[in-house]
């Protein structure tokens, strides 16, 4: 080891510029942390609103004229929470934080390939987090378009539309240098021994993740700076001729086209969605063999079915656009595509299923959170396959079906994933397991009413409603059946959000709880080598004292003849 | 904290880092371009006439110039790169600077083009082709300016780690040169797209 | 790399340097000529000047870039980013042809089975 390490450092240069892997990992997690809950807080707002119409708000109510969100605040207010959610909160936690922290670790690397990258993707994402968040303050509010931004409406939309460019420039960026640098460190760091065939399955998830990032963001890049030129310089990129706004013709030159930028953003959101998904599937598959002390069922196709996935994401973008009036030859293509990419994620999700078949489960927070994450994807999967079909499709379409199928595979799917993976890794971070029983509370609440919050919305949507109304659907007719369900939901939403002062508290309380003696570097007994080759935690500058050597597969648990159930991948 | 293979090769894929970091990065310019050539090709379909009547006529002269101005660039940033590892440190400096010199020679024409274009009212809101016209090259004049900052860095301050770590600042000149012959590979397709045909 | 390949690869540069400056006159000149195979099809010269450009990127990158002799994980990343480039490109065409394919169905009046005539 060079004579570096030793040397102290600022606390600037430990704390806040860092260029450890580590600590960039717990800055990330703590950021989307703090967006996830604000994102989640709009919500709660906008289900007032949804529930109660034309009442005042309690607590914030405050903030608005009237107490009430005027129906372009309450579009704000969406479009916000989705970008939030997705750009500010999911991505990052999964590759930002978890991949960050884990990646290294896992492969017995000393760091990440360029450690200055990895502090410039950090405060980029930051940079694009306060953009997002200034929005709110300028004149007509946040971007009001949706978090799908469709012209030739967000065109034509108020400033907060520029400033939700601009701030997706930071994000997309951000995202490029974390993503190159994954790749890099896994193609060149990983640690001697540890061949492709022995990597844990969660860094396949980031591998396979990262490409995603790297070949999918660009477009929507270049449909960014498209949209941009629209709004600033004058062009129609995505103006058709003779547009109307206002009862008046749009003074532009028209002769583009508003599909030319649903292709460009869905050739992105479609791998973006199996970005919020593959990572998690990583956080459950470790989470899983842990804890039912049993290799991966059929590893091997895990790992091909997640590959598979990441590159049939790139060709199925079309599936959110069958009522665009494609032809019948484009939308015979995506609907297979769609039915052919639905293939993997049942391979992967039954050889979980099947890896619990006769293992010795322990049931503790993190495997209950990976236990829910399984058939909640679930839901969320199969929901998808009637929108993957155009016939049924074009009924469902823009419906509160689309949004109960989402969040099913997002909310209790990668969600529950993260948390599984924080209550995990939490010992790996500061040497002391978060309370069993608080986490407990944590999961059965969240658990019910998550599951109040989205079930409903299949119900709702199957009869017609559409997405994205201020009112909840209050003025129309064929709504009136199943409008009482609104006030379930937001009553489910609001308890989620109480459920998850448990977490809260728990979260501070261990983290300032005072142990004596070293940490268990191994508290869950697990094989791969973030556990079993670090100093102990926390971690301090370096990663391993001695560079590990890896001589074994990732989940050699419950190895006949073995004096433990579990060998580490470094033992001989 | 040392980061392994940063200058020598790791024998299993037989690269150092940051060849394999430029090669994924060119990889998401090759899909940011691609999809502004998307765009291109279906504002192009979806028009009745292309380019749309009442358009500018793009300088083919000035372009062509510099077309053989960017190609030269290359060839010089290449000759950068060779010098090295021939161990010329001199000619390093002359290739290089010669680099700065056509970039910033790009950069003058291009200048010209825009101002004669837009002085006749011809802007980017004019029509699609022009639009297009603008975002394409204005992107790409971006990507120029980007790797004059680099080979600039590289030619001046950063040329001190010929020193201390000639193999690393050979690696950087390789890498900085990719990312160059990439930005004249780009016009090389943005020119007859745009200009020609 | 020796000194000896590396003088080599000079050599190589120069030619290369030397071909595309021919390659960039041919298509100035090309674009001149009519290729076209009839006054609605613009496609000869469209193809023409792609094939002269594709072939001088294709100098570039396997010279200048050295990909003529790379390593495989390079070809992979590349191969991959290829391949889902040329589909970004090719939908919109695609797209517009099927469409256009579709229009035509409805303009025309619907065949009816055992009408007559
Ligand atoms: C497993 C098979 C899946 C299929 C067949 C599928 C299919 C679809 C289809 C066809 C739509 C468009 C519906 C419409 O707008 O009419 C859609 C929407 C969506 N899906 Fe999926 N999906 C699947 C998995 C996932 C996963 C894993 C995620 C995320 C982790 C996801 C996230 C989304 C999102 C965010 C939208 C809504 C986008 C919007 O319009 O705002 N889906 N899905
Ligand atoms: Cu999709």
């Amino acid at each position: 080891m060079s004579s570096q390490d030793h040397h102290e450092e600022s606390f600037i240069s430990k704390y806040i510029f860092s260029q450890d892997h580590k600590w960039i990992g717990i800055q990330y997690g703590i950021t989307s942390l703090v967006f996830l809950l604000f994102g989640f807080t709009l919500m709660m707002v906008m289900r007032w609103q949804l529930a109660y119409p034309d009442t005042v708000i309690p607590f914030v109510g405050w903030m608005f004229e009237d107490g009430m969100l005027s129906p372009d605040m309450y579009n704000s207010f969406g479009a916000m929470h989705g970008t939030i959610m997705i750009f500010l909160g999911v991505v990052p936690m999964v590759v930002g934080a978890f991949g960050n922290y884990l990646v290294p670790l896992q492969i017995g690397a000393p760091d990440m390939a360029f450690p200055k990258l990895n502090m410039a993707s950090y405060w980029t994402y930051l940079a694009g987090g306060v953009i997002m968040v200034y929005s709110f303050f300028v004149p007509g509010g946040a971007a009001n378009s949706g978090w799908t931004s469709y012209p030739p409406l967000a065109d034509i939309a108020t400033t907060g539309q520029t400033i939700w460019l601009f701030g997706m420039v930071f994000l997309i960026t951000s995202s490029l240098l974390g993503s190159m640098n994954i790749i890099v460190t896994i193609v060149q760091l990983r640690a001697e021994g540890l061949t492709w065939g022995r990597l844990p399955f969660f860094v396949w998830a980031q591998f396979v993740t990262s490409f995603l990032l790297v070949l999918a963001f660009p477009p929507l890049e270049a449909a960014g700076v498209l949209q941009l030129m629209d709004r600033l310089a004058g062009t129609s990129f995505f103006l058709p001729s003779g547009l109307v706004v206002g009862g008046e013709i749009l003074n532009v030159s028209g002769g583009g086209s508003p599909l030319l930028w649903q292709h460009l953003f869905w050739f992105l959101a479609h791998p973006e969605v199996y970005v919020l998904i593959l990572p998690a599937m990583g956080v459950v598959a470790e989470i899983i063999a842990n804890n039912t002390r049993k290799p991966l069922w059929g590893y091997k196709s895990i790992v091909f079915a997640s590959v598979w996935l990441g590159f049939m994401s790139f060709i199925v973008w079309a599936h959110h656009m069958f009522i665009t009036g494609m032809g019948q030859g484009m939308s015979l293509f995506f609907q297979t595509t769609t039915m052919i990419i639905s293939i993997p994620s049942v391979i992967i999700l039954s050889a979980l299923f099947i890896t619990l078949w006769g293992g010795k489960i322990r049931f503790n927070t993190p495997m209950l959170f990976a236990l829910a994450f399984l058939p909640m994807f679930g839901i969320g999967g199969l929901t998808g396959l009637p929108l993957g079909l155009a016939p049924t499709d074009i009924h469902l379409h823009d419906t509160y079906y689309v949004i109960g199928h989402f969040h099913y595979v997002v909310a209790p799917g990668t969600i529950f994933a993260i948390f599984a993976g924080i209550y995990f890794w939490f010992p790996k971070i500061t040497g002391k397991k978060l309370n069993e029983g608080l986490g407990k509370i944590h999961f059965f609440f969240s658990l019910i009413f998550i599951n109040g919050v989205f079930m409903p919305m299949f119900i709702q949507g199957l009869a017609g409603v559409s997405r994205r109304l201020a009112d909840g659907g209050v003025s129309y007719a064929h709504a009136a059946g199943v409008l009482e369900w609104n006030e379930f939901m937001s009553m489910s939403a609001w308890l989620l959000g109480v459920a998850q002062i448990p977490f809260i508290i728990n979260f501070f309380m261990t983290i300032f709880k005072k142990v004596d003696g070293v940490a268990d570097p191994n508290p869950w007994q697990s094989t791969t080598i973030e556990w079993t080759d670090t100093t102990s935690p926390p971690l301090g500058h370096g990663n391993f004292e001695i560079a590990p050597v890896v001589h074994r597969g990732p989940y050699e648990y419950s190895v006949e003849g073995a004096s433990e159930d579990f060998i580490p991948q470094t033992k001989k | 904290m040392q980061i392994p293979y940063n200058e020598e090769l790791r024998p299993d894929t037989g690269l150092y880092n940051a060849k394999l970091g430029i090669w994924i990065f060119l990889a998401s310019e090759i899909m940011l371009f691609g999809g502004l050539f998307s765009a291109y090709i279906m504002l192009r379909v979806g028009a009745p006439v292309w380019p749309p009547l009442g358009t500018a006529q793009l300088n083919i002269p000035m372009a062509t110039f510099n077309t053989v101005v960017l190609i030269t660039s290359s060839v010089t940033m290449v000759m950068a790169w060779a010098s090295l590892k021939m161990n010329n440190f001199g000619k390093f400096k002359m290739y290089m600077g010669l680099t700065l010199l056509f970039s910033a020679m790009f950069l003058v024409v291009k200048y010209f083009e825009y101002s004669a274009k837009l002085s006749h009212g011809f802007t980017p809101a004019h029509d699609t082709f022009l639009a297009i016209y603008y975002t394409m090259t204005g992107l790409h004049v971006i990507h120029i300016i980007a790797g004059m900052i680099v080979n600039g860095y590289l030619w001046m301050p950063g040329s001190k780690m010929w020193k201390s770590n000639p193999e690393r600042f050979t690696n950087r000149i390789e890498v900085a040169g990719l990312y160059w012959h990439f930005v004249d590979l780009v016009w090389i397709f943005l020119f007859p797209s745009l200009y020609l045909l | 790399m020796s000194h000896d390949d590396i003088q080599h690869h000079v050599k190589t540069y120069i030619k290369v340097f030397i071909a595309l400056m021919f390659l960039t006159l041919l298509t100035v000149g090309a674009s001149y000529i009519d290729f076209d195979i009839s006054p609605q099809f613009r496609s000869g010269a469209i193809f023409v000047g792609l094939a002269i450009a594709s072939f001088k990127g294709y100098m570039v990158a396997s010279e200048f870039m050295h990909l003529n002799n790379e390593k495989k994980m390079i070809y992979w990343v590349l191969g991959l980013t290829v391949f889902f480039f040329i589909f970004c490109l090719s939908i919109p065409v695609l797209w517009e042809a099927n469409l256009m394919g579709d229009t035509n169905f409805e303009q025309s009046p619907p065949k009816i089975e055992g009408g007559h005539h």
